[in-house]
């Protein structure tokens, strides 16, 4: 018990020196819980909207896939209404009602602008049924009636200012249609994002089917007494062709399995910049604790020398680590649920609405943070407390007032180099291998392993790169600067540990932009030489281009030709036996123009031809197909074809890597033309000379249909930097969590050191260092600590990333490009957040009274 | 109301005045109403130039907190106190450091080296902090004074205590400051490097001229003094000039019985 006593004793003495350990661990348990919270939330909401909308028993086409928002037809699979009649006269079905409903639309208002969410949920239309008042109400207006109205869901009204007699135009691959809204209903439940109209049935079914008569869903509410199950099976029985069925428990299980998967991408992406977070967290817990030790060690010693056994003295710094493991988790856990509401507000600002009411947090969520912040803190606080048991009753009687400069030990120094050359040459043996599977393993061990190696040589790096780092800069700024260097270096392994922590999160940051800017540079080269279209047409959310939108394009002025880019599926079996799904291209033949590739044999030109195809050459040689082989290719939703290899095109590309051609009329004959696929892409020339005015009048001509975008080639690689550049952003700042806790580690550090230095600083003041000498001398120190991570991070940073481009080159990522204004950047920035770290200890060092400090045991 | 005692001008070296610095009617109180405690009580002192004066006192009468606020690194209640010609007890912090820095030179207890400084640096400190370039003729005069010749690149903690005094005395001298002010020097030191020390402090002040105002318990190091200052409960009630190790011991003994008796 009285163990127990003194670290609760010692704990509260320190609670100061205590805080930002425990804000770092408070960090790090809240991000977890924060996206436990969250996304546990988001399956709730998807949960309860899922389960409020699904019927009884739902009865839908057999290919029919609810999840998937962009059919390649461009119109959601269908039925004839005869089904809805058998299933109204099935025993035990109470009320059948035929259900449209397609994602595959586009809903504009007066200007043009998309009513539709801006965050990938996606824009439902369809008719106004009894089941969707199970979910809605109509809260002004009324519901659609006749050919010219329509109605709209509240939030997508409230979000963009729809009022009754707007007029919306909805745009479909069956044509534009326009109808005023006559009524306005809310959700019941929340609505994440998605944006609904309703319009009668006959008008859903003309305007989005293409004809009246057909159903996309065909839902049926059963008697009180019959059990879901039992309606299913009545169902089956009754109809005579096979359709797919779900009760409303399979309905709403395949909504959240979709979702559910999506989630879990999001949540283990979160949990691994946590994880990150966490590890650096780690390395402030251990210097928190080895700082304790270090200026306890006359009071351990008496402990000792009184007759504390090295257990006892080992298990009272565990008991304070544990303590300071709960206090953090259970703030952590605390905060993780405002970080969770803070999130969904964010959602809520970029158009995806969640609701506090939905907030879902689970009995795990704060167990597995309790259990992660305290584990993390004990096991990390184990090191020092061994160092605390080995502490000698001698201690005691000596004086301890300032810890020997600890010495980097040979044998780190032999580990750590040794771990760092094995990972130096997994990475070379990454960058060097032929095979993608074997090289990333190497890369991963050779991450690793260096990762390991640079933290184990730590504070021997710290030596030498400190000495490096302030011999241009800190000698100049004469004795303060050079107290600073000294400061740095007198216990390496302290520093080592500070800059470690700021190492990983830059590092990963430097080898990510590296990777990044590669990837931009190498697609950006492999454009110019291949890319022969003046411009490229595509959809915002890769939805099929509608007709329209390709009419208008065909009849703009000064272009050559309008080339169509189909995705068409087909079970495709080689001349071997064997069968696989594959999705082929069908495109015009002016497409081989557009986009050039090299051909390992035959001509690309010849595999537009009739009944005619290319592939390429990695599945030419796995199936050992040569130019001139059959192959039997089944289209799905069609008819078999045999089709002739003409060319086989060379898979050493990025753009359109192993695919198959085909010319659209090919397709056409064994493809129904209502399973025709849509185009996914458009392609067109100008005449040349005429490329400015062709693009502005194309941009023009499509005016009407903001989904969609004309690009020319400077654009599309703009557009392709943009999008890796926001990627990188958005893991930037999911990076910058494990930042926050390394710049705390600095802060850390450095606000333990002034309260080890009292009397120095005491001493320096009295003979004569200024208050403002004093500042500058400990913001030197910082800036060099967060040089010194910075240096290591970049360049272990960039090491990987150059390692990786050479691995990814084997995947056509042949460009390395060295971001060096992302590199500088960061170098200086850690310059500043050395600077800002410094702030508190230092302005707590110059304001510390001379004599107090001096007078400090 | 305390005796003022005046010193008669001898020896001083250079200065326009004999008095190195002088104290009037300071008062260093701590807390207010009745948890009040008076540290100084009204104290007059003038500090000789060129002397060697030690303050003497039992523990808690004030001799610590009269140097500390002679050498600007304490603020006094009320009263004046004048180094030269300068009114210290008037000055904001950046200018007391500079005072400090420039002006007067420290000899702690203990804990007086930067352990991140070799000897040399750390003699050389206080000037380097000032930009000042050292008197390198001086600056050898002082280090082979002290007898350190042979150990200036050694860090603090491979130099044994009496060595590390020696380099603190030597910074001391090194920056040639108008005053060295001493708290116990020799307070952590056994008797022969305690007498060392003790001894370039003499030295100094005959062969140098400089000014060393010094705290202490210990008779045989007030014997090294010209001066011996004696206070109790806040207040100077004795002086001995020319002391002997025997005659200010039996001075504290006298102290010490009429303490125990009033």
């Amino acid at each position: 018990m009285t163990v127990f006593k003194t670290s609760l004793r010692n704990f509260l003495a320190h609670k100061g020196r205590m805080a930002l350990s425990a804000v770092a661990v408070l960090l790090s348990v809240a991000f977890v819980c924060g996206t436990l919270v969250f996304t546990d939330t988001m399956n709730t909401t998807f949960d309860k909207l899922f389960s409020v909308t699904a019927a009884d028993v739902t009865v839908s086409p057999q290919d029919a896939d609810d999840t998937d928002q962009n059919p390649r037809t461009g119109k959601p699979e269908s039925m004839p209404a005869s089904v809805l009649d058998t299933v109204a006269k099935t025993e035990g079905v109470q009320r059948a009602e035929g259900a449209v409903m397609s994602m595959s639309v586009t809903v504009v208002n007066a200007e043009n602008k998309n009513m539709g969410s801006s965050t990938g949920a996606p824009t439902i239309a369809g008719n106004w049924t009894q089941n969707d008042l199970k979910a809605m109400e109509i809260t002004s207006g009324h519901a659609p009636r006749g050919p010219t109205e329509v109605m709209v869901d509240a939030d997508t009204a409230d979000k963009h200012g729809l009022k009754l007699g707007d007029e919306l135009r909805t745009i479909a691959v069956t044509g534009d249609f326009t109808a005023k809204i006559s009524g306005i209903a809310s959700f019941k439940v929340t609505n994440p994002g998605a944006a609904v109209v309703y319009f009668d049935t006959a008008t859903a079914q003309r305007e989005l089917l293409g004809e009246e008569g057909l159903f996309t869903h065909v839902l049926a509410t059963g008697a009180d007494d019959l059990s879901d199950e039992q309606l299913k099976k009545n169902v089956a029985a009754a109809l005579d062709a096979p359709y797919k069925l779900q009760t409303a428990k399979e309905a709403a299980d395949a909504g959240r399995a979709e979702v559910g998967s999506f989630l879990d991408v999001m949540k283990y992406a979160m949990l691994g910049f946590a994880g990150i977070a966490v590890l650096v967290g780690v390395f402030l817990i251990v210097n928190t604790f080895s700082m304790l030790v270090a200026q306890r060690t006359r009071e351990i010693g008496l402990m000792r020398a009184i007759g504390s056994s090295r257990k006892q003295v080992n298990r009272s710094v565990l008991l304070e680590a544990l303590l300071l493991g709960v206090i953090g988790s259970v703030a952590g856990v605390a905060a993780g649920v405002g970080l969770a509401v803070g999130l969904m507000e964010l959602m809520g600002s970029i158009g995806m609405e969640l609701s506090t009411k939905d907030l879902t947090v689970k009995w795990t969520t704060p167990a597995v943070g309790l259990v992660l912040g305290v584990k993390v803190t004990v096991v990390a606080a184990y090191i020092p407390a061994r160092r605390a048991g080995k502490i000698s009753p001698m201690a005691a009687l000596r004086d301890a007032g300032m810890p020997a400069d600890a010495k980097a030990g040979r044998v780190r120094a032999a580990v750590g180099l040794l771990l760092t050359g094995a990972g130096a040459a997994a990475l070379v043996t990454a960058a060097r291998a032929d095979q993608a599977r074997q090289g990333s393993m190497f890369l991963g061990l050779g991450v690793v392993l260096t990762l390991v190696g640079f933290i184990v040589i730590g504070p021997l790096l710290a030596g030498i790169v400190v000495r490096m780092l302030s011999a241009p800069t800190l000698r100049l700024l004469g004795p303060v600067g050079r107290l600073a260097e000294r400061n740095a270096l007198r216990n390496p392994r302290r520093t080592g540990a500070t800059g470690a922590a700021l190492m990983i999160g830059l590092a990963l940051v430097a080898c990510l932009s590296v990777v990044g800017s590669s990837m931009v540079a190498s697609a950006t080269e492999e454009l110019d030489k291949s890319v022969g279209a003046d411009f490229i047409v595509s959809s915002d959310g890769g939805q099929p281009i509608v007709p329209q939108v390709q009419a208008a394009l065909e009849e703009t002025q000064g272009i050559v030709h309008v080339t169509e880019y189909r995705i068409v599926d087909a079970e495709l079996t080689s001349p071997d036996g064997k069968t696989e799904d594959e999705s082929l291209v069908a495109a015009d033949p002016t497409y081989a123009q557009d986009l050039r590739r090299t051909t390992v044999a035959g001509e690309l030109s010849a595999a537009y031809g009739k009944n005619a195809m290319s592939v390429g050459d990695s599945y030419a040689e796995e199936h050992g197909v040569k130019v001139g082989d059959t192959l039997t290719v089944a289209f799905k939703g069609g008819r078999s074809a045999q089709l002739k290899v003409a060319a086989i095109t060379s898979d050493d590309t990025n753009v359109d890597k192993g695919a198959m051609y085909m010319n659209i009329t090919t397709a056409a004959q064994y493809l129904p033309a209502e399973k025709m696929p849509q185009n996914l892409l458009l392609f067109a020339k100008a005449v040349d000379g005429q490329e400015k005015e062709a693009y502005g009048a194309l941009k023009a001509s499509i005016a009407d249909y903001p989904t969609y975008k004309v690009q020319n080639q400077t654009d599309f690689k703009q557009d392709l930097k943009d999008q890796v550049g926001q990627l990188l952003n958005i893991v930037y700042g999911l990076l910058a969590l494990a930042i926050i806790v390394a710049v705390l580690g600095v802060v850390n550090t450095l606000a333990l050191s002034v309260v080890e230095r009292t009397r120095e600083i005491g001493l320096m003041r009295a003979i004569g260092l200024s208050r403002r000498q004093l500042r500058r001398m400990i913001r030197l120190e910082s800036v060099v600590i967060a040089l010194f991570g910075a240096l290591l991070g970049l360049g272990l940073g960039m090491g990987w990333g150059t390692a990786a481009q050479k691995l990814l080159a084997l995947e056509g990522l042949e460009v390395l490009e060295i971001p060096w204004p992302t590199i500088v950047t960061v170098f200086i920035g850690s310059a500043f957040v050395g600077l800002f770290a410094a702030l508190v200890p230092a302005f707590r060092a110059g304001r510390m009274n001379v004599l107090n400090a001096i007078a400090t045991e | 109301m305390t005796t003022a005692v005046s010193i008669p001008t001898h020896g001083g070296t250079g200065g326009d005045t004999a008095v190195a610095a002088r104290a009037r009617q300071v008062v260093k109180a701590y807390g207010t109403g009745e948890t009040r405690v008076v540290a100084l009580d009204h104290v007059d002192v003038d500090i000789a130039r060129g002397q060697f004066t030690a303050i003497m006192g039992p523990s808690g009468s004030g001799k610590s907190t009269l140097m500390h606020c002679l050498a600007g690194l304490d603020t006094v209640t009320s009263g004046e106190i004048h180094l030269d010609d300068t009114e210290i007890t008037k000055l904001k912090d950046k200018k007391l450091t500079q005072l400090r820095r420039d002006r007067i030179g420290f000899i702690f207890q203990a804990f007086n080296l930067l352990p991140t400084l070799n000897a040399l640096e750390n003699i050389t400190l206080p000037m380097d902090i000032a930009g000042r370039k050292p008197d390198a003729a001086w600056l050898n005069r002082v280090v082979e004074t002290v007898g350190l010749s042979e150990r200036l690149k050694h860090r603090p903690t491979q130099l044994s205590g009496g060595q590390q005094q020696r380099v603190a005395v030597a910074r001391a001298l090194a920056a040639r400051p108008e005053i060295i002010f001493g708290d116990e020097p020799t307070g952590n030191l056994d008797s022969r490097a305690g007498a060392e020390v003790l001894g370039f402090l003499r030295r100094s002040v005959d062969e140098l001229g400089q000014t060393i105002v010094m705290v202490t318990h210990d008779p045989v190091a007030a014997s090294y003094a010209d001066r011996v200052l004696y206070l109790a409960d806040g207040r100077i009630v004795d002086e001995m000039l020319r002391p002997t190790a025997d005659a200010v011991l039996d001075r504290m003994k006298d102290f010490d019985a009429r303490g125990r008796t009033s």
